[in-house]
């Protein structure tokens, strides 16, 4: 039966990727090497709250608003430096702020009033400040006091109030009250109404973290990476052959660098959400690379004899009309959100369509062609074992490992 | 077609319709309008009877809503913990006869204190406390204290039961898919998608719910001889028909805050009489002020007894639907609550919430089987009174949280996207899946369509098993998602393009399909398993947004090897066998 395809890459392909590979492995290096300067050095990752810590707000401007203008304000608080970045498109007028502050109040000025309350009100047993929670003070009396004499005695020290909560505790007896003062985010957000009307300034979000749990957060995140590598390094040096793992990691690390590397150039925000964008990444990668490996495991059994780096370029030649297929889907499942989505979604969008280019180029250029270097790797290896003075030095080792 | 085929074909359908009709609570769910959706009766009544009751959930980051963090008073739990072991040590000194022993636990410290004549003796019974230990002996004195591993036994389950209490408490609010998880340092975080009341949310989390009924004893008067009234206190008078229909008047007193009347009753209240205060609120007041009321300490039971407490609606005419809560004891607490009402018919009964009178309904008639209602008075509107029962009907049925809790960190999330925002990308990712399946069909046609059914079925089998499993769907979980469609994409190729390449060596069009499954399988697998393997550890080391990430991928892996192998092979199989069809094939 007569068949008619459209076939995007004509069979028959052979364009030689293994010759490339030392020129891409410089190249890549290079990148990641600039990326990882980038971040570590300079100017490093817009990190948002949930890794550096600090108070973020989302918020909404009823008219069109500048964001130098929501700096310099912000600043003329005594935030020192605060991030200000636009959050979606320009008309919907919202900005991010983040400041590194927490907590209004210092352990200082919590002491100034802790001791200005046991004057003013009687009984004062015990009192608590915790820095990293912030703009919080706990005072513990001897017996139930009035609360607005508390009030009162707290905002003589100049700082606002903004609530007062009493702990009934199981004795009956209110002793125990929380002072909520006026934080961090609550000073923006009426700054930002004095300036630009009261009705015209919405606060959509205030998120704070702390630092110690943004460390946290951060230590969570790089060992659940680093254990899933492990993971896939074992799986794949049982399915394939331990020949093939370090490949696949290195192209996993390499397409995560890479796409990091969107975030450290856009100045986007990166934060746990971003993360989850560099997984997506490394899943497709992985994946790639995995269906390349499978097709030269494959050709390794029905080609047998013929040199690993021409198993490798007839398998990556074979399966080019897929990749592009594939990843031209993806990309095409993209546009939408790049050019209609806003904020996290964009950014998704766009970061997975780097991933997409880096997981396809690291695949031809640099997990396949490391299982070169490693069976040239073994050959030494077995060669020095044999205790032959002149190991045998070339590309064409042995095919690959046969598969199961 | 070989029997094989019809199972596999059952199976398919089967799996399909399923999915439907487990989709079918999140279609009424997402219709229903977003202020309304996450009150759990609103969506009882708009779900179809025969649909199951778990929904779709959007996470906090898509819907906005609150977020707490309580921190448990652990050590508050072990002090109060120690005071209960000094009074079971008093009973058991007694019980041994040690003679002059005098036994205190400080509620501040925790520390117990034994002081005995003979206290070698006492010391034989102390041993018998093997979870306190000697701190110090001084004379006849000897101090304990609770062991360290005691106190870390006591603190841990502290703050399992406050988690278990608070999840009790925000599942019989019906609130969906709240959060509740238990964090490292004695905190526990609280997030509750979708709701924007954080002054009823912390109301009825943060309660120290401790319940009692007590009778109040309007018949003395001492409140109305008391002179030395501080500013702002003033004397009020209650009237109301008590028994034979007379005229009771009780005395009372008002203040504007709270604390002023609490610091001047302390010690004012007659022998057998306890003070405590209650709210007055509504009912033509402009502001809540605080009264008090002179209970009798002799009778009164806890609210240990009851089994259920809930809404009802009283349709006797003239009420006109009127709310009320109907109150169920156990057997003990039946007999307490028929003895308690008998003694004290047209006398006014306290129902005492953390030692403020929440109301004080008169006992009409004994109320004996262990069921009671409560009205709510006053001339409030119906849907004021529907909500003070509801939050009523909730404490009485909440029980105590066993530790103290205070909230840390309190605030109202929105959508971090916004409404608008969210439907423009919700549009943009239709519309690039369309883009998607359009392109299928056109580059591979015939099986280009049967990819595009998989993959819509995959979509549906994901959001099947997410809605089936109560999952919340946050913005990374539809990364996870995006992923897990690429990777079905993915297969689909790599199954055409096989059976293209078979088809070009000249096998038949079904030997050509038979290899390319049978050849292309083992590649989908290793991807899928390879995706898989990463998940699950993220699953299980990750936290907060990255785990919703994983969940959504192992889901979406599984349904995609799913439908990429078995369901369009199916579909083939069935166009290749049946001759006329043949045609229609092509790859």
């Amino acid at each position: 039966m007569e068949m008619k395809y459209f076939d995007l890459i004509k069979p028959g392909t052979t364009h030689d990727f293994v010759k490339y590979r030392r020129v891409a492995v410089v190249i890549s290096l290079i990148a990641n090497a600039l990326v990882l300067a980038g971040m570590l050095l300079w100017p490093g990752l817009n990190y948002g709250v949930d890794f550096a810590g600090g108070t973020e707000l989302q918020v909404h401007f009823k008219q069109k608003a500048e964001a130098g203008d929501i700096r310099d304000l912000v600043a003329k608080q005594g935030f020192g430096e605060p991030t200000v970045q636009e959050y979606g498109n320009k008309e919907d007028n919202q900005f991010l702020v983040r400041v590194e502050r927490i907590a209004l109040l210092t352990p200082e000025r919590a002491d100034q009033i802790r001791a200005a309350v046991s004057q003013a009100v009687p009984g004062l047993q015990s009192f608590r400040f915790d820095p990293e929670v912030g703009d919080k003070l706990d005072f513990f009396f001897k017996q139930p006091v009035d609360e607005s004499a508390l009030r009162a005695a707290v905002e003589k020290q100049g700082t606002a109030v903004k609530e007062i909560r009493p702990l009934v505790s199981r004795e009956g007896a209110e002793r125990e009250y929380t002072v909520i003062t006026q934080g961090t985010g609550d000073k923006i957000g009426s700054a930002l109404r004095e300036k630009y009307g009261q009705d015209q300034v919405e606060v959509v979000r205030t998120d704070y973290v702390g630092p110690q749990v943004g460390k946290q957060l951060r230590i969570d995140g790089i060992l659940a990476v680093v254990y899933a590598m492990g993971m896939i390094l074992v799986y794949v040096g049982f399915r394939f052959d331990f020949r093939f793992s370090p490949g696949v990691v290195i192209a996993l690390v390499h397409d995560a660098i890479i796409t990091l590397g969107y975030f450290l150039v856009s100045r986007h925000e990166f934060n746990l959400t971003s993360v989850t964008v560099i997984l997506t990444v490394v899943g497709y990668s992985v994946n790639d690379t995995i269906v390349i490996y499978d097709r030269i495991r494959e050709n390794a059994k029905k080609h047998k004899g013929r040199p690993l780096r021409e198993l490798i370029n007839l398998s990556i030649n074979e399966m080019l009309g897929r990749t592009i297929l594939t990843s031209g889907a993806t990309a095409l499942s993209l546009v939408g959100l790049l050019v209609y989505g806003v904020g996290t979604i964009q950014d998704f969008a766009a970061a997975m369509l780097v991933g997409i280019v880096s997981g396809t180029y690291s695949t031809w250029y640099i997990a396949s062609p490391m299982t070169i270097w490693l069976e040239e790797h073994v050959e030494q290896r077995k060669a020095i074992q044999a205790a032959q003075p002149k190991p045998k030095k070339s590309d064409t080792g042995r095919p690959a490992a046969a598969a199961r | 077609m070989d029997r094989a085929w019809y199972w596999k074909a059952g199976f398919i359908l089967a799996v399909t319709l399923v999915a439907i009709w487990a989709l079918v609570p999140s279609v009424t769910y997402f219709r229903l309008p977003a202020s309304e959706r996450n009150e759990a009766s609103v969506f009882e009544r708009a779900r179809p009877k025969w649909a199951p009751a778990k929904h779709l959930n959007l996470g906090l980051d898509l819907q906005g809503g609150i977020h707490l963090v309580m921190g448990v008073e652990v050590d508050r739990a072990v002090r109060e913990k120690a005071v209960r072991r000094a009074e079971e040590l008093a009973a058991e000194m007694d019980r041994k006869d040690v003679k002059g022993a005098d036994v205190r636990g400080d509620p501040d410290t925790g520390i117990v204190t034994v002081t005995a004549p003979d206290v070698g003796k006492a010391k034989d019974v102390l041993a018998e406390f093997t979870d306190m230990y000697v701190r110090r002996t001084t004379g006849n004195t000897v101090e304990l204290a609770m062991k360290d591993d005691a106190v870390k036994l006591l603190k841990d389950s502290a703050v399992d039961q406050a988690v278990k209490a608070i999840r009790n408490r925000v599942d019989k609010w019906g609130v969906s898919e709240p959060t509740i998880a238990k964090r490292g340092d004695a905190s526990i975080l609280v997030q509750l998608p979708g709701y924007s009341n954080p002054e009823k949310a912390k109301e009825l989390i943060g309660k120290t719910a401790q319940l009692e009924f007590k009778i109040v004893d309007d018949g003395d008067l001492s409140v109305s001889k008391l002179t030395d009234l501080p500013q702002g206190v003033t004397l009020n008078w209650d009237r109301y028909s008590g028994a034979g229909d007379a005229t009771i008047s009780s005395p009372y007193l008002e203040s504007k805050d709270r604390a002023p009347l609490a610091q001047y009753l302390k010690d004012k209240a007659p022998a057998g009489h306890v003070f405590a205060i209650g709210k007055l609120e509504g009912r033509g007041r402009a502001d809540t002020t605080y009264r008090s009321w002179l209970l009798d300490q002799k009778q009164g039971m806890t609210g240990e007894y009851i089994t259920d407490a809930r809404v009802a609606f009283d349709n006797s005419p003239g009420e006109g639907n009127r709310p009320y809560v109907q109150v169920s004891f156990n057997k003990t607490g039946a007999d307490l609550f028929g003895k308690l009402t008998k003694e004290n018919v047209k006398r006014r009964m306290a129902i005492v919430l953390d030692d403020t009178v929440d109301s004080a309904p008169i006992i009409q008639t004994e109320i004996p089987g262990g069921i009671c209602s409560i009205h709510l008075g006053g001339l409030k509107p119906i849907n004021e009174i529907l909500e003070e029962a509801k939050d009523l009907a909730l404490v009485l049925k909440s029980g105590a949280l066993p530790a103290p809790v205070r909230i840390l960190e309190e605030r109202s999330v929105g959508a971090s996207l916004g409404p608008e925002l969210i439907r423009r990308g919700s549009q943009a990712a239709l519309l690039g899946l369309l883009a998607v399946l359009v392109f299928m069909a056109l580059y591979y046609r015939f099986s280009g369509l049967v990819a595009d059914v998989a993959l819509v079925l995959n979509g549906l089998v994901v959001l099947a098993i997410m809605a089936g499993i109560n999952s919340t769907l946050t913005l990374p979980g539809i990364a996870g998602f995006v992923l897990t469609l690429g990777m079905a994409v993915d297969a689909n190729v790599l199954i055409n393009e096989r059976i293209r390449e078979e088809l070009k060596t000249g096998r038949t069009l079904a030997a050509a399909v038979k290899t390319g499954y049978e050849k292309v399988f083992w590649t989908i697998f290793d991807g899928h398993v390879t995706a898989l393997v990463a998940g699950f550890v993220i699953r299980a080391y990750g936290s907060g947004p990255v785990r919703g990430f994983a969940t959504t991928l192992i889901i979406g892996l599984l349904a995609s090897m799913f439908t990429s192998i078995v369901v369009t092979r199916a579909i083939v199989e069935w166009f290749v066998s049946h001759g006329r069809l043949h045609k229609a094939v092509s790859f």
